[in-house]
């Protein structure tokens, strides 16, 4: 037995880490300076040999205390103790819900980005450099943009450019600037294209007032350009970037990144609370009686799937709540996003899922990036407002919407909206009836397959019920848990 | 299209900025020399209290 065998056994409470016994997360293998990993349920990044020089260099010059304290990076505390062999062990703090690019509002990536290139000018005023500047190295949490790899950075050499110019502007720039000049959607291209869209189809898709703004024209056109251009013609010809240049350069990144609005368009949705069949007072009643049945439940997350702009979620926000509001309508995650930003709230994180096709379980292996419900796990899932627009726009039958939300939560709170209700009449006006079992009964049945109901109340005002359910110990979920 | 797999996608990205560097390089440094002067033509015909001095020194 090798003298680190020796050592291991005897730790046996204590692991010892090294590359060999800990497995890495399936989004965790691109950077060869370390990994992250879960043991015991806590969050782990091993910085190998690879990484360890960068790591100590940065913190040396003291880019980790100073991105942490300004908020733009997660903290982190080192674990000595699990380090082993030229290995470090760090434990970051765990970001509660990680959310992908293509879930953002248009100012969710624009702050994102904007986030970035503070993070890069902090690293260059402490002669760092950030190496990576991929959008899922963001994530929201307290309401704000925040790095999370700690191990993005290798020191700045005078006179190189910023490796990791393409990436932004792929990543960043290329979504916004098709969001903002030609449609709002085209974000969804981010599903495909997990390091980014591509320049040139960027250059494209983009209308030609977009594409003769100077800036547009630099960091996009003629980047796509010089993209297909050969390796070694620019071993040839490279004079080198000095400092205020490439200080230039993110300067005209920000201005850009800034100048870029979403087209201001309005959805059916946004005058959804003014124009629906609800009365005040059913509003209210909905509001007092969510807050009845959530009243019995420990919470700290809460999943609000369809659920518009947080006008039912918010209240659980504000105290103290964590919520993860979900819409497919990119405009309310939108304006839910600017009310985080404008209340500071902490609390609501408004992510753009669609339901009938939830992005994710994409990447490598169909692994690397993971369907939302493996991500996004709550004590409660609210649904109101929604069975209908599954059910009958979407034809998913009861018992899968049923499964399906049984995968998040294990209680339930989902507002049944009858076919009498003007809202599910607007749908079928152009519809062939063909739900016979869109009924009351067959809801509860369906339902009763992976949730034991607790509670049910009619909404005073509508026609609509308001139910409690709780998960049936042997239906699926949770995971991660 | 299969060429493509063999272009380093990142070589152009660091061979533009060395180009572009000097294009908005020149900018921002005419840029700030113009803040600087207009700042000072302002603070010729008006005259302003430490406050807003202070803050217009940060900006630099």
């Amino acid at each position: 037995m090798t003298e680190k065998a020796k050592k291991q056994t005897k730790q046996k409470s204590n692991p010892v880490v090294t590359a060999a016994n800990v497995t890495a997360l399936k989004s965790s293998f691109r950077d060869p300076a370390g990994y992250m990993y879960r043991d015991g349920g806590k969050l782990y990044r091993l910085v190998t040999s690879v990484g360890l020089p960068d790591y100590t260099a940065a913190k040396a010059a003291g880019l980790h205390d100073a991105l942490t304290k300004d908020g733009l990076m997660v903290a982190h505390r080192e674990v000595p103790k699990l380090s082993v062999d030229g290995a470090f062990v760090i434990a970051p703090d765990e970001v509660k819900a990680i959310t992908y690019p293509f879930e953002w509002s248009f100012s969710m990536l624009k702050d994102a980005a904007l986030a970035t290139l503070a993070v890069q000018k902090a690293a260059l005023a402490h002669n760092m450099t950030l190496k990576d500047a991929t959008a899922y190295n963001i994530q929201f949490s307290g309401g704000r943009p925040i790095l999370i790899d700690t191990l993005s950075f290798e020191p700045y050499t005078e006179g190189e450019p910023w490796v990791a110019y393409g990436q932004f502007c792929r990543h960043f720039l290329a979504p916004l600037a098709l969001m903002a000049y030609t449609d709002v959607r085209l974000s969804q291209m981010l599903r495909d294209h997990l390091d980014g869209i591509p320049l040139d189809l960027t250059a494209k898709l983009l209308p030609r007032r977009a594409r003769l703004r100077p800036a547009l024209l630099m960091h996009l056109v003629m980047h796509a350009r010089a993209s297909n251009a050969r390796a070694r013609d620019y071993k040839k010809t490279s004079a080198g970037v000095r400092r205020t240049q490439l200080a230039a350069i993110l300067d005209s990144l920000e201005r850009t990144v800034k100048s870029l609005s979403p087209h201001a368009g309005r959805t059916e949705w946004m005058d959804y609370y003014t124009s629906t069949n609800y009365s005040d007072r059913a509003a209210k009643t909905k509001q007092k009686l969510i807050k009845q049945f959530a009243g019995s439940l420990k919470l700290q997350t809460v999943l609000d799937l369809g659920g518009n702009d947080g006008h039912y979620s918010r209240p659980f926000a504000d105290r103290g709540i964590d919520v993860i509001c979900a819409d497919v309508d990119p405009n309310a995650v939108e304006y839910n996003y600017r009310r985080v930003r404008q209340d500071k709230s902490r609390h609501m994180l408004p992510i753009l899922i669609n339901l009938t096709n939830p992005g994710g379980a994409i990447g490598w292996g169909n692994e690397e990036r993971t369907a939302p419900h493996e991500r996004l796990q709550a004590n409660l899932v609210m649904s109101l407002a929604l069975i209908h627009h599954l059910s009958i726009s979407n034809n998913v039958p009861f018992v899968m919407v049923a499964e399906y939300f049984s995968r998040f939560a294990p209680n339930l709170i989902i507002e049944f909206v009858p076919k009498e209700d003007s809202q599910v009449q607007k749908l079928l006006a152009t519809r062939r009836d063909v739900f016979p079992d869109y009924d009351e009964t067959h809801f509860e049945a369906a339902f009763a397959e992976h949730f034991k109901l607790v509670e049910k109340a009619v909404i005073t005002g509508s026609k609509r019920t308001l139910y409690l359910f709780k998960r049936k110990s042997n239906a699926q979920g949770n995971r991660n848990a | 299209m299969l060429h493509f797999a063999y272009i380093d996608p990142g070589t152009g990205s660091l061979f533009l900025q060395a180009v572009i560097g000097v294009v908005l390089g020149g900018l921002f440094f005419f840029r700030r020399m113009f803040a600087k002067v207009s700042m000072k033509v302002k603070k010729v015909f008006k005259r302003n209290d430490g406050k807003s001095q202070k803050a217009d020194k940060t900006e630099e």
